[in-house]
């Protein structure tokens, strides 16, 4: 009988658990608030960010907004999965054309040409216009906003630029000198780059070294150029301090001077250019000798399929791409503008820091912008790998670079024939899929 | 001899404590040092300058205190439930022996054996179908489904360290079986339950994918604040991770007792 007594809170606490699952459970409605649009992203994910989105950028818009964020494998499970069930909660999906592309495929967004028409005033370039068709005749996404990748060095490394070089119209063999000298003098190895888990390396690859070096980015995937370059990027690895294949965002090694110079979506490296905005400088990647490639980062507004609030959502796009918003997203967050819009003056350190960085990068004399791969569809991710195992083989692991760049250009180019991607910028159009030489 | 026995009980004492608490400390210390202290080296042990600034926008942001009554509100089901079935089962597993037990052993793991990552998305087809979608009470099922199978063998190895004489006992007595279950077996189970449905509870708590792919508006805490903490300033990262592991932390010290009254029992 003891036991009983000394134990009975255990089963009050039980007991409860049990009364308040079975008493909140059933009565947690599914949705509380019907009125409000939502708006469902994957971009703008940190925290501090969402709160901007929700209490400043958004915040003229006359109805009501409910902004959600999801990390892209389950926004494409929730786009499909509302699709197939036949009931949709999110009347506006906000992500990178990339995780938009898919979706048109399994038939989960709707041909917004009535929105794009009423926008037609607001000078979105042509060129984006034609991208958010996602490869269809129709409009299936409106640009929302934009960004590209920048280097950013702390301003301690600066008196190690080699002589002569221009920080920003550096070389990759200057780069490589930097690099060295830095490394002869501290002793340590500080350029980085985002090779972790979650980093954005094989954007790195498609969009920077291999445009640069090759002027292409799946045809001459193994040409004499690729392998002159993985060559090349090998030795600069000496250089890269080796925690780089853990590092996704750059902000924190680059506060943390873990790494003194380093490449990353200008997104992630703005936590460190706002706090710290004296101790950095921006430039442009490097070039190669076939131009300074770069590439350019769409985030697009699309409507989903039968979406709950579809007028909502049309006036929502129609908010976001006034240029005062736009002026407030770069502003605030560092996206820029996708419309005609000129960035105030009084820019805060850090995001005018940024904006100098992307501005060197898009108007360098030698630039040469590579798309986002366009018609993989859900192969996406094996297309990064391709690169990224490329990368682990040769630089890495040290194996042969003829050797890897043959086995993995046959990888390429099955997946280029099981798509029928047909070529993209800078590479040359094809007729059909994208040949692999 | 016996001084040196107390130092070495003592030094022990206080490793094992340092090994839980030196972590925490250095987590609140990054929760509450602000956005700089964080990358200050080398670290000061002390709080210097202390700024409540990150804590106070995560409890700010809007929803939070809705977030955190689904995360109870799930966490509470799946407890409830994972008892309500898998003590039964365990019961059973310890007590009767039938044809296909091991098997059937067996296939209570195989729950966990399929990764949630590949189920989403028929899931949450047939949870939409089935209205659940976007609830608390979906999400425990779930959670209930990945706690089951611990839940199951860990009342049944409970089960099965109760002598089955003191049973046989109470019938002589004049129980009947259920009788002499909830008077005799229940109670000397009882602490090893409470530790099972700790268990169930840590499981709802910590689940972050089918949380945040079942839901859109009702999210639970960690579907709603982990999912942008890893990309989220470091101090941020402190401040969340501090946020999610006082309640945990309460929890277990509620209910220690009986994790030690299972002990006891075990020793036996």
């Amino acid at each position: 009988m003891t036991f009983t007594r000394r134990l009975s809170p255990a089963a009050r606490l039980m007991g409860a658990g049990i009364v308040a699952g079975a008493l909140l459970g059933p009565m947690v409605p599914a949705s509380a608030q019907q009125q409000d649009v939502v708006f469902l992203s994957t971009q703008l994910r940190p925290i501090e960010e969402a709160q901007k989105v929700r209490s400043v950028i958004l915040k003229g818009f006359p109805g009501k907004v409910t902004y959600l964020v999801e990390e892209p494998p389950a926004f494409d499970v929730r786009m499909k999965a509302e699709g197939q069930a036949g009931k949709r909660t999110i009347s506006l999906a906000g992500a990178l054309h990339g995780e938009l592309q898919p979706l048109v495929a399994s038939g989960d967004l709707t041909p917004i040409d009535d929105i794009a028409a009423k926008l037609k005033d607001r000078g979105i370039p042509a060129s984006l216009m034609d991208l958010g068709k996602l490869g269809t005749q129709q409009q299936m996404y409106i640009p929302w906003m934009q960004a590209t990748y920048i280097m950013v060095a702390n301003k301690k490394a600066l008196p190690y630029l080699p002589a002569g070089a221009d920080i920003n119209a550096l070389t990759y063999d200057q780069l490589e000198a930097w690099g060295k000298a830095i490394t002869e003098k501290t002793g340590k190895r500080l350029i980085g780059f985002p090779a972790g888990p979650k980093g954005l390396m094989p954007r790195f690859y498609q969009g920077y070294l291999y445009p640069s070096f090759t002027g292409g980015v799946v045809t001459p995937f193994q040409s004499a150029e690729a392998q002159a370059m993985w060559a090349k990027f090998k030795g600069l690895w000496q250089y890269v301090n080796p925690n780089s294949t853990s590092y996704d965002f750059m902000q924190e090694p680059l506060m943390a001077e873990e790494v003194w110079v380093a490449f990353d979506h200008v997104a992630r490296v703005k936590d460190a250019l706002t706090q710290a905005p004296e101790e950095f400088v921006t430039f442009p990647a490097p070039a190669g000798p076939k131009g300074r490639g770069y590439m350019p980062v769409i985030a697009g507004l699309a409507v989903p399929k039968n979406a709950p609030d579809a007028a909502g959502a049309a006036a929502l796009i129609d908010f976001i791409s006034k240029p005062e918003t736009q002026v407030k997203t770069a502003a605030e967050v560092g996206f820029f503008p996708v419309v005609k819009a000129t960035l105030p003056a009084d820019l805060s350190p850090g995001i005018k820091l940024i904006a100098e960085g992307v501005d060197k990068t898009q108007n360098a004399k030698d630039a040469l912008p590579a798309l986002l791969p366009v018609g993989l569809g859900d192969k996406g991710g094996e297309f990064n790998k391709v690169y990224s195992d490329t990368f682990q083989r040769i630089v890495l692991r040290g194996e042969d670079i003829k050797t890897v760049l043959a086995a993995q250009a046959s990888v390429l180019k099955g997946l280029m024939e099981a798509t029928k991607a047909p070529c993209w910028a800078p590479d040359k159009p094809s007729q059909g899929a994208c040949p692999v030489n | 001899m016996n001084a040196l026995r107390r130092t070495v009980y003592f030094t022990g004492i206080v490793a094992l404590c340092a090994w839980v608490l030196v972590p925490i400390y250095f987590i609140a210390l990054g929760a509450f040092g602000g956005r700089i202290g964080v990358f200050r080296w080398p670290k000061s042990i002390l709080p210097t300058d202390t700024s409540l600034a990150a804590m106070q926008l995560f409890l700010q942001v809007e929803g939070v205190g809705q977030a955190m009554v689904n995360s109870i509100i799930a966490a509470c089901i799946t407890m409830a439930l994972s008892i309500a079935l898998g003590a039964p089962a365990g019961y059973a597993l310890a007590r009767f022996t039938f044809p296909g037990q091991n098997a059937y052993r067996l296939l209570i793991l195989l729950t966990r054996a399929f990764p949630l990552a590949i189920l989403a998305l028929p899931l949450t087809v047939a949870f939409i179908r089935i209205g659940l979608y976007d609830t608390a009470f979906g999400v425990a099922l779930i959670h209930t489904a990945l706690a089951l199978p611990f839940a199951a063998l860990v009342s049944a190895s409970l089960f099965q360290a109760i002598p089955r004489e003191l049973e046989e006992a109470a019938w002589v007595f004049g129980c009947t079986r259920l009788q002499a279950f909830l008077k005799v077996v229940l109670p000397l189970a009882l602490p090893g339950i409470a530790a099972t449905a700790i268990f169930a509870f840590v499981i709802s708590w910590n689940e972050v994918f089918a949380a945040s792919v079942l839901t859109v508006r009702n999210r639970t805490l960690t579907a709603y604040l982990l999912t942008v903490l890893a990309e989220s300033p470091l101090h941020f990262r402190f401040a969340g991770g501090f946020l999610l592991i006082v309640p945990s932390i309460v929890f277990i010290f509620a209910v220690r007792k009986y994790l030690f009254a299972m002990w006891g029992i075990a020793n036996r």
